[in-house]
This record gives structure tokens, C-alpha cells and sequence, in this order.
């Protein structure tokens, strides 16, 4: 079953099936800790802990633990990402490479690639995040006033030549 | 491994260490760097261990040509020569960077026959960490 994913991985993950290993209060920075992984079956793994599949008792209980599990719901691979797509046979060239631009765009990885690459001031800032507001209230809501206006003062103005003619 | 005990004459030789190069490794990663400006192909096994590697400027592109997504897909295919002559079959592939080889790269390491299981991107995205550099004043 083809499945595409997309993964944010926030926090470091612990293993439901031990219960003395207390994940820390707050918020530890994730990912490139190169700490020594406490299990023994992948030791190749440079990670703190790692999460697995979860069942839906075990997923009520580590979302209580430690809230942000609840957006892991997915296998965790060695290296984090953020956008996979799982080639099936015989998928044709073009419709891969749409997929997975697709998923990359919603994602919004090149985007925010562009933001971070030059510093941007709070002006910038500002001023972006109005634009980003305005794109996206114009798609749900579109605006009609300006629109209606010069519907009519267009056939005003015909109206006019008409009885002139 | 099976490697063969070299006698006494071919150590007088030097080195037989390009023997230890020619590893078989069915299954590996692609990693494909793309960059504005250039576009990296590199080959490892699934630890991470590099196989090769290419990239736009070594296929002899040079300057703004090699950010193109043409010189993008010559490194891939070169780097997937390489590879397949080792016997690579499965391979995923690791995409990381803005730029306009990602697309091509992977459509030319579709062409090239080798078998995909997963395509991730992993571009690095810092939770508002490091300062970026100042605006360009072009």
C-alpha cells in the first residue's frame, strides 16, 4: 500500500516498554545529540531513545507521558526527514517524480529553505507573515466588493454610449 | 569475507589495497546534495560508508552550468554507473537542499534501472537556531 508521509520531529522518543526511564520534564533539544543509545538491538543508532509503532492502548499512554509523541505516529528511520514517499514497482518515471514534488510543496521544504537563507529583520518578518495571511484568507474567502464595484460602473458606462449612439 | 592470502611475491608489489575496494553491496543509499549553485551525487552503503561519489563540476561543468538540472541528472548517471558495475540493486535515495537538481537527479536515477525503495528529503530545517547571513545587496 503506497503510503507518503511527512514527519516533524520534535522530541527525543523512549521506549513505552520501559517504565523506569523517565522522559526529562522539559524540552530537550532533539536529534544530533550523538548520545549513546541505551538499547541493544541497533547500536548503529546515534539517537537518545527510539520510538516504536505504537498499539492504541500504548499511544494514549505516551501521548499522557509526553504530549508531543502523539504527532509520531510513524516508524522513526535512523535519520530524520521530512518528506518520504514509498516507490512501488512499475511506477511510471513522471508520476513519481509529481509525487513527489507534490509532497515536497506541501510540506513547504523549499520555501522555507529560501526564508532561512538570508537573514530577514522583524520588518521582514512582518511584512511576510501578512502576505502568507492574505494568501491564504484570499483562498478560502474570495473577496467579491472590489469585483462588484466595477461590474458596476462597466455597464454604467455602456449603458451610457448605448443611449448616446 | 573470502580474501585470498597473498603470498610473499605480491607483497613486494605495494599496496593491494584497491582490493578492498571492491566490495559488493546490494543494497546502498543515494545521497543527492542540491545546492544553487552545484549539485552532489554521493554513493554510500546503508551505515553510511561512501561508495562514490560525482558531482556537476567533476562531470566538467563549470561555473553557473553546473546548477543546472542537465548537469545534475550527468552526475547521477555517472555516479550510478559506477555503482551498478558493483552490483548494486536496491538503492534509497536521500535528497537534501533547495535547488533545481532534485528533480532531475532523481528522474535520471529512475532511468537508470536501479530499484527505489523510499525517497526522503532531508534537508536540514534548524528550529530558528544559527543567525543566516546578511541580505545580499545586489
Amino acid at each position: 500500500m503506497a503510503a507518503s508521509s511527512t514527519i516533524n520531529n520534535f522530541l527525543s522518543f523512549f521506549l513505552p516498554t520501559k517504565p523506569p526511564q523517565l522522559p526529562p520534564l522539559q524540552t530537550p533539544p532533539l536529534q544530533f545529540n550523538p548520545v549513546a543509545s541505551s538499547q541493544s538491538q541497533k547500536p548503529s543508532q546515534p539517537l537518545i531513545a527510539q520510538y516504536e509503532p505504537p498499539s492504541s492502548s500504548s499511544s494514549e499512554l505516551s501521548s499522557v507521558i509526553c504530549p508531543s509523541l502523539a504527532y509520531a505516529n510513524t516508524l522513526f528511520f535512523r535519520s530524520p526527514y521530512t518528506v518520504q514517499v514509498v516507490v512501488e514497482e512499475d511506477e511510471p518515471e513522471e508520476r513519481l517524480v509529481n509525487r513527489f514534488r507534490r509532497e515536497v510543496l506541501r510540506a513547504g521544504v523549499i520555501q522555507e529553505c529560501r526564508r532561512r537563507r538570508y537573514f530577514e529583520n522583524k520588518q521582514e518578518e512582518k511584512k511576510r507573515k501578512t502576505r502568507e495571511a492574505a494568501k491564504r484568507n484570499r483562498r478560502r474567502r474570495p473577496m467579491l466588493k472590489p469585483v462588484a464595484q466595477k461590474k458596476l460602473d462597466v455597464p454604467a458606462t455602456k449603458k451610457e454610449e448605448d443611449e448616446d449612439n | 569475507m573470502a580474501k585470498p592470502i597473498p603470498k610473499m611475491g605480491s607483497r613486494k608489489n605495494g599496496r593491494i589495497g584497491s582490493r578492498k575496494h571492491t566490495r559488493k553491496i546490494p543494497k546502498g543509499v543515494i545521497h543527492v546534495q542540491a545546492s544553487f549553485n552545484n549539485t552532489i551525487v554521493t554513493v554510500t552503503d546503508v551505515q553510511g560508508r561512501v561508495i562514490s561519489w560525482s558531482s556537476a563540476g567533476t562531470c566538467g561543468f563549470k561555473g553557473t552550468r553546473r546548477g543546472t538540472p542537465f548537469a545534475a541528472q550527468t552526475a547521477a548517471g555517472s555516479a550510478i554507473r559506477t555503482v551498478t558495475d558493483q552490483g548494486m540493486q536496491r538503492a534509497e535515495v536521500m535528497i537534501k537542499g533547495p535547488g533545481l537538481g532534485r528533480d532531475a537527479a532523481l528522474r535520471a536515477i529512475r532511468r537508470s534501472g536501479i530499484l527505489l525503495n523510499f525517497i526522503r528529503d532531508v534537508t536540514p530545517m534548524p528550529h530558528n537556531g544559527c543567525r543566516s547571513p546578511k541580505k545580499r545587496r545586489v
